[in-house]
């Protein structure tokens, strides 16, 4: 194992320990004892926890797969008014979280809500509330989520369709079938491993969701992990459902490792990066087309947006009682310095692999990124309980201070913890950028005298450069969204747009939440927009 | 320490923990000289370069350049601390610079410490490359990046040039000209080579010495002119497919009898015992053709191969054997004709196992 020991290797070492720690933490929970709670629960709510869960699960899959899958096939194979437009404006969803978005499809459909004031300017007075259909409980909580997460089906699988043969779709038309006949006997199944990626994700992100589902108040695993350790103080039973929920993620997280492998496939082939000419819609179809992918993007953008914007503008007070300089200057503190840390490690780990060549640190690794797909509430609490437990050990036995503070609410411990969240993102990116560079690149480097050290700064930063900027993007757009870590490892009184929105709507003053919802929004369409050439792989990034 | 410039003592390559070259010794003499390994595609010969340049470790042996130990058992020398220049098959070069940055990166190297006996300029003129020297690695043709990378190596002036395959990807019709150039560079600059190919003309045009590697082991290092004509095994004669082994039996020091071509005259490389039963190489150029003579085989195949065809005939013991023809010979035989050969039949060269 340590045959190709350095300098590189023990970093790279450090790093996936470090990462992995949290899904260790969850795990030794099964050996530790619990409250009283764990017996409550077990006999009362834990079998809703479950079932909400996968009821959730379930139908934002079908939800996300239907909205997802569609618009992808529409953009990719037809010409209709705004397509080109609808190809990257679909991906704007993701700027909108889940929990933003319940707040705005509450605020728009409760009582004497935005819905009803429009009614009444068009019709005047009336008694509306009763026709006013009400999306919450579960309902709610399925189109939140859908409507913010299906763009992950959406990018894969226009990836997918995108770089799919020409000759295969030359195929169905030769063998006389429809259009539908070839979407669901080649186009579909030649996609199937980019979708099950993307529905994989999109599957991750639900069991891991926080806001919505507490905002709609479904008590789910996700919720219940944060309820035993908020309100009875439980963390080893809070890491005891954990590491049940993590077990099934871990599931899906093959799943998608898998698919995607597969998916590459696809996306290599030389054919597939044929162009394929578009179909132009005429007449109804072309308005059908347009109408579905309209009302996606109304749906799941315009809509949130255009809800929080109004509050904004009809409670200007709000925009006034909050220090949007002091929201703002925090959001992007915490992003720069996480950002950073992030791409120096990942780039420090990415090139200990390349260069050791080891194989249990290649398998070390692809297991510490694995922390993409814990939920950020286990997390926080794996942090926190890891901390203790460290924290005991060193007074206890070595007769150390406390070392709590320094990494319980503080700003180190939040960027500790988004580093292990969003390590994978990072680790990835680069990765997929150092795939590019031929091994024998590395080789020619060192035998025209360059040094291991030179050869990463002049050689492979340089050729990293714009993956380490979408690395930057992407993690940035990812913390801003982010909610429970955030929430449960702040300092005192260290606020961001997506904290001071929860803290506002949970306190039922959604009329305050829309300026830090609006903000946020805005700012990461911003991001949005400018990595949507990457995120689309225009240029076959 | 030997007198060699370049000496291989007793290596086993390995790479992966898995052996694909053992025991390989072999030297270059005197620096500025060229060798060629030839073997079959996957062989190790590519495994050889990469552990010379440093890149691979050994465990058993050494690997000795102008008196000091580059790899041994003990040492290893990193790759950037030996001036040695590797151009890989595939493409090696550096991604995100143009083609003129990627030499000049290899001409930093060679900064204060040698003459450049062939300029930038020429290397790049020879190579023909002068016209793509602002593109990048990406908008070039893989034999241009071949010839980019081979102008790499060249600049850095090092100590020892290991060429992998170095022009497998340039167009056939662009490849002997290249040949021409690459051996008048290689001259003129006094670089010791090592070059590694599968195609036996090329190593045997360019290199004064070829090692044959086949079967996990180097089976003969030797001019090429003494590989081509005195194999000295029957897996040489195989891997140059070059002619064919006939049951023959010695008759005297200096003549052989084969049932089908009668007596055989000619230097034996290796003394047999009279009365021996060997297998007797039989080339194509070794046989003559002659319509008048009464010694006739039916004509099986021929392959026009441009300046000659080759002949393949059956003798009554079904033995098939290679004739070579000029292709300007007055007429041609068909499949199904007798064709003659000339007696008595003498061969410089008799070489039999």
């Amino acid at each position: 194992m340590f045959r190709n020991f350095n300098v590189w290797f023990l970093s790279s070492l450090l790093i996936s320990i470090f990462v992995s720690i949290p899904i260790l933490t969850v795990f030794t929970s099964f050996f530790e004892d619990t409250s009283n709670y764990y017996q409550i629960l077990k006999d009362t709510f834990l079998f809703e926890y479950i079932s909400n869960s996968f009821v959730l699960l379930f139908c934002v899959l079908i939800f996300t797969f239907l909205i997802g899958t569609g618009s992808a096939y529409l953009v990719s194979f037809f010409e209709f008014p705004l397509s080109n437009f609808f190809k990257w404006a679909l991906i704007l969803s993701f700027a909108v979280p889940p929990y933003i978005y319940a707040y705005s499809l509450t605020a728009f459909f409760e009582n004497y809500g935005t819905a009803f004031t429009i009614l009444k300017n068009l019709f005047g007075d009336g008694n509306y509330n009763n026709n006013i259909p009400k999306f919450d409980g579960m309902f709610g909580a399925i189109l939140s989520i859908s409507f913010s997460l299906y763009a992950y089906v959406y990018i894969l699988a226009r990836a997918s369709f995108l770089y799919q043969s020409q000759n295969l779709i030359d195929l169905g038309k030769n063998l006389g079938f429809s259009k539908f006949k070839s979407f669901y006997k080649i186009i579909l199944p030649a996609a199937r491993p980019a979708i099950v990626a993307g529905l994989s994700l999109v599957a991750m992100e639900t069991l891991a969701e926080f806001g919505a589902v507490d905002f709609f108040s479904i008590n789910t695993l996700t919720t219940g992990i944060y309820n035993s350790w908020i309100t009875f103080d439980d963390l080893a039973f809070a890491n005891r459902i954990s590491s049940f929920l993590l077990l099934f993620i871990f599931s899906l997280f093959i799943i998608e490792n898998l698919s995607r492998k597969k998916a590459k496939y696809h996306f290599n082939t030389r054919d597939g990066l044929k162009q394929k000419e578009k179909i132009k819609l005429y007449g109804s179809r072309s308005f059908l087309a347009f109408t579905f992918c309209f009302s996606i993007f109304f749906l799941s953008f315009l809509f949130p947006l255009s809800q929080m914007l109004y509050w904004t503008i009809k409670f200007p007070e709000n925009l006034f009682d909050l220090q949007i300089t002091n929201l703002l200057l925090n959001t992007l503190y915490l992003v720069l310095l996480s950002s950073l840390v992030l791409i120096f490690f990942s780039l420090i780990s990415n090139y200990g692999n390349r260069v050791s060549k080891n194989k249990t640190l290649n398998t070390l690794s692809t297991l510490s990124i694995s922390g993409y797909a814990i939920p950020g509430v286990i997390l926080a609490i794996a942090f926190i309980t890891f901390i203790a437990w460290f924290d005991d050990s060193i007074v206890k036995y070595l007769g150390f201070t406390s070392i709590k503070k320094i990494f319980i609410g503080s700003i180190l411990g939040l960027v500790l913890v988004y580093f292990i969240r969003f390590y994978s993102l990072a680790f990835n990116g680069i990765k997929s950028g150092y795939e590019k560079i031929n091994i024998s690149v590395d080789e020619s480097a060192y035998l025209l005298g360059y040094s291991k050290r030179k050869t990463f700064m002049n050689i492979h930063i340089p050729f990293l450069r714009n993956s380490l900027l979408f690395i930057i993007i992407l993690v940035s757009l990812e913390i801003i969204r982010e909610l429970p870590i955030t929430l449960i490892l702040r300092p005192f009184n260290f606020e961001t747009f997506a904290t001071t929105a929860y803290i506002s709507a949970s306190e039922d003053l959604l009329e305050a939440a829309a300026v830090p919802s609006l903000f946020l929004i805005l700012i990461a369409s911003l991001f949005i927009i400018i990595s949507s050439k990457y995120i689309l792989r225009e240029n076959n990034e | 320490m030997s007198n060699n410039f370049f000496e291989v003592k007793n290596v086993d390559f390995k790479v992966g923990g898995k052996t694909k070259v053992a025991n390989v010794s072999f030297a270059i003499e005197n620096e500025g000289d060229v060798i060629c390994l030839l073997g079959p595609s996957g062989i190790g010969k590519t495994t050889i370069l990469r552990t010379i340049a440093g890149l691979e470790k050994i465990k058993k042996g050494s690997i000795e350049l102008n008196g000091s130990i580059l790899s041994s058992e003990k040492k290893n020398l990193e790759p950037e601390d030996r001036n040695i220049s590797l151009a890989f098959q595939e493409n090696s070069l550096f991604p995100h610079y143009t083609v003129e940055k990627n030499i000049l990166l290899g001409a930093e190297r060679n900064k204060g410490k040698k003459d450049h006996q062939v300029s930038l300029q020429e290397i790049i003129e020879l190579l023909d490359i002068s016209l793509i020297l602002n593109k990048y690695p990406h908008e070039i043709s893989a034999g241009e990046a071949q010839r980019v990378s081979l102008a790499r190596s060249l600049v850095t002036q090092p100590d020892l040039l290991l060429l992998d395959e170095p022009l497998s990807n340039v167009d056939q019709s662009f490849k002997e000209e290249i040949q021409e150039k690459l051996k008048k560079i290689l001259k003129s600059s006094k670089i010791t080579t090592i070059i590694v190919t599968h195609d036996s003309y090329e190593a045997f045009y360019l290199g004064s010495k070829c090692g044959i590697i086949l079967n996990q082991e180097l089976k003969q290092f030797d001019d090429p002119y003494n590989v081509y004509h005195l194999p000295n095994s029957i897996e040489v004669v195989n891997f140059l497919n070059r002619g064919t082994l006939i049951p023959a039996e010695v008759t005297s020091p200096k003549s052989l009898e084969n049932k089908d071509l009668g007596t055989i005259t000619g230097n034996f490389i290796k003394p047999f015992p009279i009365g021996s039963k060997v297998k007797l190489l039989v080339q194509p150029e070794d046989l003559h053709h002659d319509d008048k003579s009464n010694l006739k085989f039916e004509v099986v195949d021929r392959k026009f191969r441009g300046t000659n065809f080759i002949y393949t005939l059956k003798t009554p013991s079904n033995t098939l054997i290679p004739v070579f023809v000029h292709s300007h010979h007055i007429h041609q035989h068909e499949v199904d004709e007798k064709f003659g050969i000339k007696r008595p039949i003498h061969i410089d060269h008799i070489v039999c196992f």
